[in-house]
C-alpha cells in the first residue's frame, strides 16, 4: 500500500533530523528539551542487559545507586513485566537476590490492576487526609517558583530542573519533591501530579497519581515527609554542600519536630 | 470494494504496548498496523516534547503506519483503506482506551487481547493496600514461564 499523505515520516538520517521534524509537527508540545534517553526496544534491551539485581537491592535508595532506568520502557510496554521478571531471575543464583526488584515490578502490577478497577478515580482522593487539614486548605495551583526551579532550596531546584530537562527523576527525589510540594507548600497533589505527567518519560497516570496520594496520605495511613539528614545521606550531600539555606532550611530538625510544624492539628489530635 | 482482502483485520497499536512482540502484533504479524497520536490527550496532559520524542523513537522500531488526530476515527479510516473486517489490539487499563475502543466498535468489531501476564493467577486479588495484594501475589511473581529473552 503506498504511503498516504496523512502518514507521518518514518525515515530519518539521525536523531537530529527526527528532533527537527518533531518540533515542526508538535509545536504545542511543552518545552524544548529533547532528553538523552533513547526510546525503542533496542535501547530497552541494552538497559535490561545492564541490570544488576543484587546491587539494585543494596543501593537503589541512593541517588547514585544502581537503579535500572527501565521505567519509561515498562510504562510504554516496550518491555513487559513478565519479560523483565524472567530476565532478572535468570541473572541471580537465588531468587531471593532478585526480591527487591521483583517487589518493584509488583508495585507496577498493583497500580495497573487498581487502575483497571477505579479508572478516573485515580484523580480523586482515595481516603481522607491524615494531616489534620481539609482538602480546601491546599492550593489548587502549583507555584511558579517550584516549576521554574527557583525556590532557593538547592535540592528542590535541582530536581525541578532535572525533571524538565531529562524527563527523569530518581524515585527518592520524586518522594522528596512530592512531600515538599504537598506538605511544606500545601498544594493539592493533583496539580503537582499533572506537572510530573507532563515531564516524566515514565509518566503513567496510575503509578504517578497513586504515588502522590501515598505521599499526601489519601492512600496511606500517614503522610510521607523527610528531614535534611535523610536527604543529605541519600544524595551524598551534593545539594546541601552548596545550598545557601544550609543549616536553616525547611527540612532541618528531628522527625517529631517537623511533624509538629507541618501538621499542628494532627499533632494536637494525637496528643489528646 | 478494495481488492486487497488479504488482511481481514488491522492491528491498532497504542502507547501502552510499544514492543514489536506485543500480543496484537504477534497474533497478526502480517496485518497492516497503525499507531495514531491522540491530539486531544497531548493537549489535555500537556505532554512535553521529550516524551513525544521518546515515544516516536519507540514507534520507529515497530511495523506501523504513524498518523495523528482523533484516534477512533483514524483507526476506522485505516481499516476502511485496507478493506478490513475488524481491529485487533492489546488491552490497556486506561479509561481512555475503553472510550476509544467503544468508539471504534461503532464501525468495526475490536478484539482486545490480554497483555502478557506478570502473575499467572486467574482469580482476583485484594487491592485495598499493596501489602495485602503482595501477600497474595508474591509467590506467583516468581513463576516465570515466558520464553527467555536472548540479549547476547
Amino acid at each position: 500500500m503506498p504511503m498516504s499523505v496523512k502518514d507521518m515520516r518514518r525515515e530519518f538520517s539521525g536523531r537530529e533530523e527526527l528532533i527537527e521534524y518533531l518540533r515542526e509537527q508538535f509545536p504545542e508540545a511543552e518545552g524544548e528539551e529533547a532528553g538523552a534517553t533513547r526510546g525503542g526496544r533496542a535501547a530497552a534491551e541494552r538497559a535490561l542487559a545492564g541490570v544488576d539485581p543484587r546491587r539494585y537491592a543494596s543501593t537503589r535508595n541512593f541517588l547514585d545507586g544502581a537503579v535500572t532506568r527501565l521505567a519509561p520502557s515498562i510504562r510504554h510496554g516496550v518491555l513487559s513485566l513478565a519479560e523483565v521478571r524472567d530476565f532478572v531471575l535468570s541473572r541471580v543464583q537465588r531468587a531471593n537476590d532478585a526480591s527487591k526488584l521483583i517487589l518493584e515490578l509488583g508495585w507496577r502490577e498493583y497500580w495497573q490492576r487498581l487502575y483497571a478497577q477505579i479508572g478516573e478515580g485515580i484523580w480523586r482522593d482515595r481516603e481522607n487526609l491524615k494531616t489534620g487539614f481539609r482538602p480546601v486548605d491546599y492550593s489548587e495551583d502549583l507555584p511558579d517558583d517550584i516549576v521554574e526551579g527557583r525556590t532557593g532550596l538547592a535540592c528542590i531546584d535541582a530536581f525541578s530542573r532535572e525533571l524538565r530537562q531529562t524527563g527523569y527523576l530518581h524515585n527518592h527525589a520524586r518522594m522528596w519533591v512530592a512531600a515538599y510540594v504537598v506538605h511544606w507548600r500545601r498544594v493539592r497533589w493533583q496539580a503537582a501530579a499533572r506537572w510530573f505527567l507532563t515531564h516524566l518519560l515514565d509518566g503513567d497516570p496510575a503509578s504517578n497519581n497513586l504515588s502522590w496520594q501515598w505521599v499526601a496520605s489519601t492512600f496511606s495511613s500517614k503522610p510521607y515527609f523527610f528531614n535534611r539528614e535523610n536527604l543529605e545521606r541519600f544524595t551524598g550531600g551534593r545539594y546541601c554542600r552548596e545550598c545557601p539555606l544550609k543549616g536553616k532550611c525547611d527540612f532541618e530538625g528531628e522527625y517529631d519536630e517537623i511533624a509538629a510544624r507541618l501538621f499542628p492539628n494532627a499533632a494536637m489530635e494525637s496528643a489528646r | 470494494m478494495n481488492p486487497d482482502r488479504n488482511h481481514e483485520r488491522i492491528v491498532w497499536v497504542h502507547g501502552d504496548c510499544l514492543r514489536p512482540g506485543n500480543p496484537a502484533l504477534r497474533a497478526r504479524p502480517d496485518a497492516p498496523a497503525i499507531f495514531c497520536w491522540d491530539d486531544e490527550l497531548l493537549r489535555e496532559w500537556k505532554i512535553s516534547f521529550k516524551r513525544v520524542l521518546f515515544i516516536y523513537e519507540c514507534l520507529l522500531e515497530l511495523p506501523v503506519t504513524i498518523r495523528r488526530g482523533d484516534v477512533a476515527g483514524e483507526v476506522a479510516a485505516f481499516a476502511d483503506e485496507h478493506g478490513a473486517t475488524g481491529v485487533v489490539t492489546t488491552f490497556s487499563p486506561s479509561p481512555r482506551f475503553g472510550l476509544i475502543t467503544s468508539e471504534i466498535e461503532k464501525s468495526y468489531p475490536v478484539e482486545v487481547l490480554p497483555e502478557d501476564p506478570f502473575l499467572d493467577y486467574p482469580g482476583e486479588f485484594d487491592l485495598r493496600r499493596f501489602s495485602r495484594f503482595w501477600r497474595q501475589a508474591e509467590s506467583y511473581a516468581y513463576r516465570g514461564g515466558g520464553e527467555q529473552l536472548k540479549l547476547w
